[in-house]
């Protein structure tokens, strides 16, 4: 022990150094964690977080018989997820391995530029260019077909536009990472391969396929942890947060989000968020166990 | 050696001119999948400099038969209000890359000392909150309760300025890119602990800077959450709060039939119409689009030292 505070001075320098970020996550990241107390606690402003009232599970007992809206929301957002991570991990891998493809560097380069931009407009500023082509009346699509649907109060529809805008913003950037895992591969295996007599074809699902796969898999291990959190702009900014769609479009995040913004509901909403953290911790413990597992130098600890 | 595999490929390239049917398909499909990324963000520009009226009566559209300033001219109705947003904007932009690439880097720095004991605590601490944390709701009470902070703008600094995720990618740049020996050799020399990090390793630190402060400084300009959740005064409404507002009041005014067409017209001047709006989308994502190509090289290298764990 004693050594230890000697080690501690003698690196005190390095200490300070780590103190204003140490201090940062401590009032920014830990400090929070105090409150999923409210989860158990009948949230009164005026009394703050400590000195409410227990109410032992009462919460949860709320969530469980309010079926409809908590069933409903946490339906949905693995739902989602598992919609998301399938189309976006297989669209990442064939774009990337389309573009590596190419015979044309530079175009491929250009277009690759082009792909990722959607990546960095937010969706405060998505959802304006999505109301241009699903507006009932200015909407490009109902244009182009001729047809007024009402995108934005009917809810069958949102499945498949909140799939194209993810699939539009993300799968640019998405494909970079396996762009350089491509780039690392051994060329002349390619070349023993053409030797062989290998075709393109052939050379794609015997090479460059197995060469994606470890990357693959530590990436879709690694979001097992985020299954409980959503892309809350998606669901709350590009459906205009409207009513009319929750049935398909209400995840936990925008839900919670929502109640913080009508400040209703507290000790309820406090229930879904421990509800989400709890669930988040214990997959992200099972998905670093599994890479763990598979790829020990790729996991996260 | 990876020069020269990259250089090796090129040449493959090169000596396979003879472009098939096959590579004639596969860039036609890129160039397909490439229109569907980048053709929305055409609109936003052509609709910004579309007629009003067109876009009142034929809808939106990337050909439309009458062009007009008009949605740019009207953005300067904001006037006062754009430009505070910007500035806004610009300011928790920069501060809070700034700030947090520094204690990011000072942190990631202090536990990739060998022989430092404590490190071994700091790590974890890093560690712990990206598998579990208090929630938003938890989060909002203790920052307005407690800190007193509604309507800070540390509120939009704070949260998003130190990331686990991007201390790792730091620490696995400085312990597999920077050579321990140089740290060793400047103490040797008799440099201090603050003069080794900040002559020696920031510096080397360059390319991993350049990555992760490109993704934080779009981590900014993008955040629209916080803002919501915070921001109550107009004057540290930063952009994408303009942006959600705009979208309110066009709501509240295609939801409300019965205001009176006085009521209209007294709101005539922030009535936010199609192409002006279109030309406020521009405004807001204009910087980044801009910025954006020079940093992309750091960025694809930045992706991939940090999937790749040290």
């Amino acid at each position: 022990m004693k050594e230890f505070f000697r080690n501690t001075w003698k690196h005190r320098a390095h200490v300070i150094m780590a103190l204003p970020a140490f201090l940062v996550l401590l009032f920014i990241m830990y400090v929070p964690m105090t409150g999923l107390v409210l989860a158990f606690k009948n949230f009164d402003y005026s009394k703050g977080i400590f000195a409410s009232d227990w109410v032992g599970l009462g919460n949860f007992e709320f969530l469980i018989k309010s079926k409809n809206t908590f069933l409903n929301m946490t339906r949905n957002t693995v739902l989602y997820y598992l919609l998301f991570t399938a189309v976006g991990t297989v669209l990442n891998v064939t774009i990337a391995i389309m573009i590596d493809q190419m015979a044309f560097k530079r175009a491929a380069k250009t277009m690759q530029t082009l792909m990722i931009i959607p990546v960095f407009i937010s969706y405060a500023a998505v959802q304006f260019i999505v109301f241009a082509f699903i507006d009932s009346r200015t909407g490009m699509i109902n244009n182009v077909l001729g047809t007024s649907t009402r995108f934005y109060s009917k809810a069958e529809y949102w499945p498949w536009i909140l799939l194209i805008v993810k699939v539009w913003k993300d799968t640019g950037y998405g494909s970079v990472l396996y762009m350089s895992v491509l780039a690392g591969i051994d060329t002349s295996l390619y070349e023993a391969a053409n030797i062989d007599g290998a075709n393109k074809f052939q050379q794609i699902r015997h090479i460059t396929i197995p060469s994606l796969i470890p990357m693959v898999t530590v990436m879709l291990l690694l979001s097992v942890g985020n299954v409980m959190r959503s892309d809350t702009g998606l669901f709350y900014q590009v459906t205009r947060n409207n009513g009319a769609l929750y049935s398909t479009t209400q995840v936990i995040d925008s839900y919670i989000l929502n109640q913080i913004l009508k400040s209703s509901n507290f000790g309820y909403t406090a229930a879904a968020s421990f509800f989400q953290s709890v669930i988040g911790l214990l997959l992200m413990l099972l998905a670093n166990f599994s890479v763990r597992k598979i790829e020990p130098e790729n996991a996260l600890f | 050696m990876q020069t020269t595999a990259k250089h090796a490929r090129a040449l493959k390239t090169a000596d396979n001119v003879r472009i098939g049917p096959g590579q004639i398909i596969l860039t036609l499909l890129v160039i397909l999948f490439t229109v569907f990324c980048f053709a929305p963000v055409l609109l936003v520009f052509i609709s910004a400099f579309t007629d009003e009226m067109y876009i009142n009566q034929h809808g939106f559209s990337f050909f439309p038969a009458q062009w007009s300033m008009n949605g740019m001219n009207s953005v300067l109705r904001y006037g006062g209000q754009l430009l505070q947003s910007y500035g806004v904007t610009i300011f928790v932009t920069l501060v809070g890359t700034f700030l947090g690439l520094l204690i990011m880097s000072m942190y990631a720095y202090a536990i990739s000392r060998p022989g430092f004991k404590l490190s071994r605590f700091l790590s974890i601490f890093l560690l712990i909150p990206m598998l579990f944390n208090g929630g938003q709701l938890a989060g909002y009470i203790v920052f307005t309760s407690w800190y007193g902070l509604k309507d800070s703008l540390l509120l939009l600094i704070l949260p998003l300025c130190v990331t686990t995720m991007n201390v790792i990618i730091l620490r696995t740049y400085i312990a597999n890119s920077i050579p321990g020996e140089l740290m060793e050799a400047a103490t040797i020399d008799g440099a201090g602990d603050y003069r080794t990090f900040f002559q020696i390793t920031l510096p080397l630190l360059k390319p991993s800077l350049a990555a992760v402060g490109f993704m934080m400084a779009t981590a900014y300009w993008n955040d629209w959450q916080n803002a919501l959740l915070y921001i109550v005064s107009n004057n540290k409404k930063p952009l994408q709060l303009l942006l959600i507002n705009i979208q309110k009041s066009i709501e509240f005014l295609l939801n409300n039939n019965n205001v009176p067409a006085a009521a209209r017209a007294a709101m005539g001047g922030t009535i936010p119409q199609y192409s002006s709006t279109m030309a406020t989308v521009i405004v807001v994502i204009g910087p980044i689009m801009v910025v954006y190509p020079f940093f992309q090289k750091y960025f694809v290298k930045g992706l991939t030292v940090g999937s790749v764990k040290g």
